[in-house]
């Protein structure tokens, strides 16, 4: 077992180096001189020689993959520089806003398995008509853009019953809202892989043995279906919550959820280079986390991969 | 799915009337009548700038809908040579092409479109691109896996042991084959990359103002939507219709093409 995992974890390390060096590359391609820019936020307009200091001080004279080098060692102490808005640290300001956009993402990821679960095991087992009902309720809400979605709520719940606040501190109660909103287009999403996934193994014989032998549909969905098709689910599952770390910065603007939504956006808009950077590391990491433990969970999901780990 | 193309087809024939109509122009701006509801005169009511709504939403849709095929074209132009490529060579080159990908699909999609687009600085033309980074990845391993089946089947192998030429067998017996169940995953893409671009211009770093855009008029509503509810109901009905139409024709097209009856109690 820890064999397992730590040759799993070799494997990772060149695709984790692989996405330190598209974080690093993307600023590299990025149009303009961060130098001059700079400079000319302040209201400076620099001569040749002091751009040529100024880069000799950060090290940008230096060739692309030195700097790669010392980004890298840099990186790897989660010392991502400081943000050129506020002049605080990258791993501070984002640090601080992550907890909540984690908290967000997850909440929400319980709801959208919750909601897939049902929508898709509803569209298998049901009648013909309630099938087509709720494979059509699917497509709707997986149609609905997750902005919208929170304006309709915020007008409704906010403004007509109001049943919640608009300006919250970001207690559990202001969760309800957002997560619910991003968890409805995801669930849908996933609902409609639930639905593939469960009829496609409908279609296998030892399907028709079960129902041969007068085990009742509930239980060949627990106990047939079911195990065959958890692993997938959990990578699906992981897939979802690397969209819900995006999405979350949809619905956090709407919401004022104090998570990285707005700094991001705000970063955004003042080309604040350092956070942005950041942020892609960091949730690029959260993510792959994620999909290395589906990958772990898909692997000991399955009956026969996880008997050549005991002989191994 | 009959739906699904009805509704394409609304809004190709709006889009044209948008253009011929005796609607005001989309920037004419009228501030005696900011804000107002729907009335004779504005079908649809009005904006914050008092422009009229309904020639704004329908000059939006070469817009918002364009920019949507644009993505997917992109997406296609590296996706389809890169799946195609990866899955006919096979060994090393595959490995090295899917490993790439996997590095790229490793950040969150959004995720990765905002980071490019906070590179770029946001326009529409940045956040197309920012998509289309990255989406790319996993429609390439789509198309890998569908060329990996294509390329096992009898009569595939008998061209080549019939001497058939790398070329036409790719042109004649895979791309064929693999056609059908693309035009599902393309209907479906457009769709969800349709969703992301107008929630990219919602948040400002999409489309810009004043450009009719169905996400950046839902941004401009914002600030009004207390007193002025209609400037919501018509840009976010326009791209629920827009991203059902692709979501109905894939599910559609898929359903035809599945061939396979699940047991049934």
């Amino acid at each position: 077992m820890l064999r397992f995992l730590l040759t799993r974890l070799a494997v990772t390390v060149p695709t984790l180096l692989g996405m330190s060096f598209v974080a690093f590359a993307i600023v590299a391609l990025a149009p303009g001189d961060p130098v001059q820019m700079e400079l000319r936020a302040m209201g400076i307009v620099p001569k040749p020689e002091d751009i040529a200091a100024i880069k000799a001080a950060y090290g940008l004279d230096k060739p692309f993959f030195i700097r790669y080098a010392h980004w890298l060692a840099r990186a790897l102490q989660f010392d991502f520089g400081t943000s050129v808005a506020t002049g605080r640290s990258v791993i501070a300001e984002i640090g601080h806003h992550m907890p909540a956009t984690l908290m967000l993402s997850l909440v929400s990821l319980v709801g959208a398995v919750g909601i897939s679960l049902a929508l898709g095991t509803l569209a298998v087992m049901a009648d013909r008509f309630t099938a087509n009902c709720v494979r059509a309720l699917s497509i709707v809400l997986v149609s609905v853009p997750p902005f919208w979605l929170a304006l309709l709520f915020i007008h409704v719940f906010v403004l007509n019953l109001g049943w919640s606040r608009l300006v919250g501190d970001g207690s559990a109660i202001d969760l309800i809202l957002p997560a619910l909103t991003l968890s409805i287009g995801a669930g849908a999403a996933m609902g409609r892989f639930v639905y593939e996934r469960v009829r496609a193994e409908a279609c296998e014989d030892y399907v028709r043995l079960a129902i041969a032998k007068g085990v009742s549909p509930f239980g060949i969905l627990l106990g047939h279906i079911g195990p065959r098709i958890i692993g997938s689910m959990t990578t699906v599952w992981a897939n979802t919550l690397g969209w819900l770390l995006g999405g979350a910065v949809i619905v956090e603007s709407i919401f004022s959820w104090p998570g990285l939504g707005q700094l991001i956006l705000q970063a955004i808009s003042q080309r604040d280079f350092p956070i942005i950077q950041g942020y892609l590391v960091l949730m690029g990491l959260v993510f792959f986390v994620t999909s290395f433990l589906a990958d772990i969970v898909l692997v000991l999901a399955d009956p026969q991969l996880r008997r050549g780990l005991a002989d191994e | 799915m009959t739906f699904g193309i009805f509704l394409l087809f609304g809004f190709a024939i709006l889009a044209l009337a948008g253009g011929t109509s005796n609607l005001p122009p989309p920037e004419k701006m009228d501030l005696l009548s900011r804000l107002a509801g729907p009335s004779e005169r504005h079908l649809l009511g009005t904006d914050h700038l008092g422009r009229d709504l309904l020639s704004r939403l329908l000059a939006a849709i070469p817009v918002s809908l364009g920019a949507a095929l644009k993505t997917m074209a992109a997406i296609l132009a590296i996706a389809l040579p890169w799946g195609l490529i990866s899955g006919l060579a096979g060994g090393r080159t595959d490995m090295v092409m899917m490993r790439l990908a996997d590095i790229v699909m490793a950040f969150p999609t959004l995720v990765l479109a905002l980071a490019v687009i906070g590179f770029m600085g946001a326009s529409l033309e940045a956040s197309i691109i920012g998509v289309a980074v990255a989406w790319w990845p996993s429609n390439a391993r789509l198309i890998r896996a569908l060329v990996l089946s294509a390329n096992e089947r009898d009569f595939v192998k008998a061209s080549y042991l019939a001497g058939a030429s790398r070329r036409r067998v790719i042109f004649r017996h895979v791309l064929p084959q693999i056609l059908p169940p693309l035009a599902v995953i393309v209907s479906l893409e457009t769709a969800s990359v349709l969703l992301a671009l107008s929630s990219l211009s919602f948040l400002g770093i999409g489309a810009q103002p004043p450009m009719p855009e169905w996400g950046a008029m839902l941004n401009e509503a914002r600030p009004f939507f207390a007193h002025a509810p209609h400037m919501l109901i018509a840009p976010g009905l326009a791209v629920v219709c827009a991203v059902l139409a692709f979501n109905l024709v894939g599910e559609g097209l898929r359903d035809l093409l599945d061939k396979r009856r699940p047991y049934q109690w």
